[in-house]
């Protein structure tokens, strides 16, 4: 009698690092991303100094052993302050993106289920917000509201509004007439509940993805508004902030400048990476 | 084809319209009394008394809108409270450097972009591509003005090569375009490669292929052409984001334009100049979008906007 | 195949890199100035700023000025008499001066200059020196005018060399069109002034004197101190006034470039709101003071560039007594007078500033923050900052402006004009520069008398007692005084600068 020996399967930590393997977008998109998450939460563990702390004796110092990145121009720890910044851009994405989900996605549910006139004037309205360059609405609404990080971040959230308003409304529109609606009408199932159960599991994936490609434009639209001073306030330790510090010393420091700016590209990389990564994944399923 | 141009220009007032009630409503929505507000810090009693007739506050807010609305059509944006002229002239003065800086990166993008974009799908999955898309996607993820301050250190502090300050000859073109070149640069290379390898995978490649045709023959006469739509698509629409860039390239770089002068008359309060530019720039990013959708339905009609 | 397009374009290339050449050499006749803010104004009596005055400098004239040994001399009146009792001065005015714009100089111009002032519904920003001063002013002939002081002022002719005394057209001033079209007698007049972007002067050609300076002189401004840096080094400036401190020792080291540095007498402070509770407290404005780590302060914020202020009286005034010393840098102490006014736990106030002092604000802040004092910022553009910082009393309690971060400078003319503005009693705001609205009936006694005196002794008193007054009751925190600095182009002469911070360029030689 010969022994059938069962291959053993490949264990299931094996299967998920061969998928992220053949996936290098995800995998390195998501390793960014995680990489900045664990720097926001664990902030007061891997960074060194209190990000206010001035030392008004040693401003501007150039990286050395004690100060990894350098000081800025009060003395403060660079190092210190962008691991606490990606609390911040973290903040910044996930407040920022929860609200145009919560404005944009009804909306467009509402759009599409309500139809005729009220989807007119829905969309009216995006594609007014939408004909508005990002920044310059941005900048109109915080000349109006004042700065500040909240502030500022509604801003941002409310001129990505339309993108999924459009999402869901076009989600929303193709699931609405399908055959299986029909039958649950005839069933006497209840016609809003259903809908907006269905279509909240089956636009998920597109919505994840668009979300994710939005967590970048997010922080460097936040960066930006910041950097012209209309953003977080000093002494927030926000990177656009910091990068707009450093301007005044061009020729003397460039570190100030410097390292606020390539957290920022990683972060931002990061998001972009992953959601590329996202989208292949679902246009490969779909 | 005519219905669809017909109703994309009806749409042009009504976003237009939108948008102004937006900025209306936006100043409206500051706290304290708006004479005092548009008139000015260094205004006096008569001056705020006299703006009050002129903005019509005692009328109802429809006829006020009215009022915005007719002056802007005359092409009458106000007074700025930090010069004192109109705001109209200080745009007109202004708008030149912004579209001249906006088609420079433009064109830089779309010289570099393009190019790198083909070069990516005609050697797909090889070396190359993944190469310049790494880049590509780099080049989207910087945020410009931390290019243009690294720039500036080095060609303009440390090198001494190019000017730092505003626009005074054709080198100080050269900073600002790149930086602001780079995002378009960016996006229209990976556009480029994917609808390139869209249109590679085709039955007629593989037959002007099969054919004989020479590679060079193949990817511009053939692919490049009917890739293009896309890609025109996409400059067309893109040019909002290139006024938002130039918004944040302009303040580093001091540049005597619209961008700059939207900032700065954030910081000054200047409410008339704030609402002015907001609407021409509204107002130039619909139109160009309007325009590229045009040519778009023109190319291809099969393609709509809806 | 590119070899011979470079020749075929050969002829051309040549042609651009001549035109080009061209362009650049026929503006060596240009002086280039950048300062750091825009001018407030082209009326020379209706600003303070010093940054602005150095801009109008070139255009305007008193009837005195101060020369560079600090001697007064004739400008646009040629000799004066006092009357015994001082009161009473008479001035001989120089015949045969024109305005810009045609309009003769004479008696009537000079009253309608003075009257300009004293007339209280015009609101003029620098009208308040001239009006505690001067009581009426007379037409005697076409070149004679008498003007009647309220009582004696010893430093009077100083004052008339300011800016609220420089002369301007009076057909400018009744037409309305002064604040932008540049209007007086100077050896230069305003070519062009693009709002936002430079103003443009050049040589006056029917200038009453000599006029050795450059064909023309362009001023321009920008709030980055790299790019103030970047434009001296670059050569695309001639003259930056002031040097950003952070570039001051790259530039002392670089020999393309000439850096001048003098004991300023610019002094910086921040003025806290006293009827603002809990600034109206005394304990509470030395504990602010005592809570300030000047040292620290100006090396981070002036680089060294600066020394800690230990009175409103800067250096070079009379009465500076070096050796007051009332706050020096204590945490506990300033803790426990804040324990002993009753805010144990500390407060929170505001403080509003501008661009170029956000730094020190944030300093502040830090700072401050040690004993419980939470300062918000409230950073703004220069036109909203003073209206903030000059807003009356209500307003001010209505926004809370708690306290302003400002300086003062009076240069070389006397002990009265640096502190009159800022602590007398009826110099509170809009009227003067007291922002705190400061109320000391000693102080405004000791501040009269020593202008009223000719006694060079008495006065020197007087003001040794006011400044012990003044830093006893903190209405400021004192913070450091500003050394003078500005730079050059090797190879630029003629360029000077006067106490308080105007460069004077109208000598200036280009290479």
């Amino acid at each position: 009698m010969s022994e059938i020996t069962l291959s053993k399967s490949p264990s299931g930590m094996m299967t998920g690092l061969r998928w992220l393997a053949k996936h290098p977008s995800v995998s390195i998109g998501g390793i960014l991303v995680l990489l900045i998450a664990l720097c926001a939460v664990f902030a007061p563990w891997i960074a060194h100094y209190d990000p206010y702390e001035q030392d008004l004796l040693n401003i501007l110092a150039p990286p050395s052993a004690q100060h990894w990145l350098g000081t800025d121009d009060y003395g403060r720890d660079i190092f210190s302050r962008i691991i606490y910044g990606a609390r911040i851009s973290l903040i910044e994405v996930i407040v920022s993106v929860a609200l145009s989900l919560v404005m944009g996605i009804p909306l467009g549910i509402l759009a599409a289920l309500c139809g005729k006139t009220i989807d007119h004037i829905i969309m009216w309205i995006m594609d007014v917000i939408f004909a508005f360059p990002g920044i310059v609405l941005a900048i109109l609404l915080v000349s109006v509201m004042g700065a500040g990080l909240m502030n500022m971040l509604l801003a941002i959230a409310i001129f990505s509004v339309p993108v999924y308003a459009r999402l869901s409304r076009n989600l929303t529109l193709g699931i609405k007439n399908m055959e299986y609606m029909e039958a649950a009408k005839a069933l006497g199932i209840g016609h809003w509940r259903l809908t907006i159960h269905y279509i909240l599991r089956n636009t998920l994936g597109p919505i994840t993805v668009q979300a994710t490609l939005t967590g970048g434009s997010v922080i460097l639209a936040a960066a930006s508004l910041s950097f012209l001073g209309m953003g977080v306030q000093p002494p927030l330790p926000e990177w656009g902030t910091m990068m707009s510090d450093g301007r005044n010393f061009l020729g003397i420091s460039l570190w100030v400048s410097l390292w606020p700016g390539l957290a920022i590209v990683i972060s931002v990389l990061g998001f972009n990476i992953l959601g590329d990564g996202l989208r292949d994944l679902m246009d490969s399923r779909l | 084809m005519k219905a669809y141009v017909v109703k994309k220009l009806l749409s042009l007032p009504l976003i237009l319209l939108g948008a102004s009630l937006i900025v209306f409503l936006a100043i409206r929505m500051l706290p304290g009394d708006p004479a005092r507000l548009m008139a000015g810090p260094q205004a006096t009693q008569d001056d705020v008394t006299r703006m009050h007739t002129r903005l019509g506050l005692d009328e109802p807010l429809a006829v006020q809108y009215g009022h915005f609305v007719t002056g802007m059509l005359k092409g009458d944006f106000g007074i700025s409270l930090k010069s004192g002229q109109p705001v109209s002239q200080e745009i007109a003065e202004r708008a030149p450097y912004t579209l001249s800086l906006a088609l420079l990166a433009w064109i830089l993008a779309v010289l570099i972009g393009i190019p790198a974009g083909m070069c990516a799908a005609v050697y797909r999955n090889r070396l190359a591509d993944h190469a310049l898309m790494i880049m590509a996607i780099a080049g989207a993820s910087i945020a410009n003005f931390w290019l243009a301050l690294i720039a500036m250190e080095t060609f303009s502090v440390k090198l001494g090569w190019l000017p730092l300050l505003g626009a005074e000859n054709w080198q100080s073109y050269i900073l600002p375009s790149v930086c602001l070149g780079i995002f378009p640069m960016a996006v229209m290379s990976r556009m480029t490669r994917s609808s390139m390898v869209d249109v590679l995978g085709e039955d007629y490649i593989r037959t002007a292929r099969a054919k004989g045709l020479a590679p060079v023959q193949i990817y511009f006469k053939h692919a490049l052409r009917n890739a293009l739509i896309p890609i025109v698509t996409i400059i067309a629409l893109n040019f909002g984001s290139l006024i938002g860039g130039a918004v944040v390239t302009e303040s580093v770089f001091n540049w005597p334009g619209i961008g700059r002068y939207l900032v700065d008359s954030v910081r000054y309060r200047d409410y008339p100049v704030i609402q002015g530019v907001t609407m021409i720039t509204v107002a130039s990013v619909v139109v160009i979008n309007l325009i590229g959708e045009m040519i778009i339905a023109r190319i291809n009609p099969k393609i709509r906007f809806d | 195949m590119s070899a011979s397009i470079l020749n075929k374009y050969r002829l051309a290339i040549l042609a651009g890199i001549l035109a080009v050449g061209g362009i650049t050499s026929l503006q060596a006749a240009t002086l280039n100035v950048m300062q750091n803010e825009p001018p407030r104004s082209m009326d020379p009596g209706d600003q303070t700023a010093t940054f602005t005055s150095t801009v109008l400098r070139p255009m305007y004239e008193g009837l005195v000025d101060v020369s560079p040994d600090n001697k007064i001399v004739p400008k646009l009146a040629t000799s004066w008499t006092t009357s015994d009792d001082g009161k009473v001065w008479t001035f001989t005015l120089r015949k045969d001066v024109k305005f810009h714009d045609g309009t003769p100089f004479n008696a009537d111009a000079v009253v309608t200059n003075l009257q300009r002032h004293l007339d209280t519904n015009r609101g003029l920003a620098a009208s308040s020196r001239l009006r505690n001063v001067i009581a009426s002013v007379k037409k005697l002939n076409d070149d004679t005018v008498e003007i009647t002081l309220k009582k004696v002022y010893p430093t009077f002719l100083n004052l008339l060399t300011g800016g609220s005394a420089k002369m301007v057209s009076p057909a400018a001033e009744k037409a309305g069109t002064i604040g932008r079209k540049a209007d007086g007698t100077g050896p230069y007049m305003l070519e062009e002034y693009k709002t936002g972007e430079y103003v443009l002067q050049k040589k006056n050609p029917h200038y009453w004197g000599e006029v050795n300076g450059p064909d023309q002189i362009k001023w321009t401004w920008s709030a980055e101190p790299s790019v103030m840096n970047m434009a001296l080094l670059s050569g695309q400036v001639d003259v930056i006034n002031p040097v950003p401190p952070q570039f001051g020792q790259q530039l002392k080291n670089n020999p393309q470039v000439k850096l001048e540095q003098g004991d300023g007498t610019a002094v910086f402070w921040v003025a806290l709101n006293t009827e603002q509770k809990p600034l109206d407290d005394v304990r509470v404005r030395q504990a602010l003071n005592l809570a300030t780590d000047k040292e620290a302060l100006l090396k981070a914020v002036m680089f060294g560039f600066a020394s800690a202020a230990n009175s409103p009286l800067a250096p070079v005034n009379e009465g500076y007594d070096k050796s007051l010393n009332d706050y020096p840098y204590n945490l506990d102490k300033a803790k426990a007078l804040l324990k002993e006014a009753g805010y144990p736990q500390g407060f929170e106030m505001n403080i509003a500033v501008q661009g170029a002092d956000a730094r020190t604000a944030q300093i502040l802040q830090a700072m401050w923050g040690k004993i419980g004092v939470k300062l918000n910022i409230q950073q703004m553009e220069s036109g909203v900052w003073s209206k903030a910082a000059f807003a009356p009393a209500p307003e001010k309690l209505a926004n809370r402006t708690d306290s302003v971060l400002a300086s003062w400078s009076s240069g070389l003319n006397g002990s009265d004009l640096q502190l009159r503005p800022l602590y007398y009693s009826q110099s509170a705001a809009p009227a003067g520069a007291n922002l705190g609205f400061y109320k000391n009936a000693e102080l405004d006694k000791l501040l009269d008398s020593a202008a009223s005196t000719m006694d060079e002794k008495a006065r020197v008193a007087d003001y040794v007692e006011a400044q012990k007054v003044i830093m006893q009751d903190a209405p400021h925190v004192m913070l450091y005084f500003q050394d003078d600095l500005y730079a050059t182009r090797k190879g630029i002469e003629g360029v000077r600068m006067e106490p308080g911070g105007e460069v004077i360029v109208i000598n200036a030689k280009k290479p």
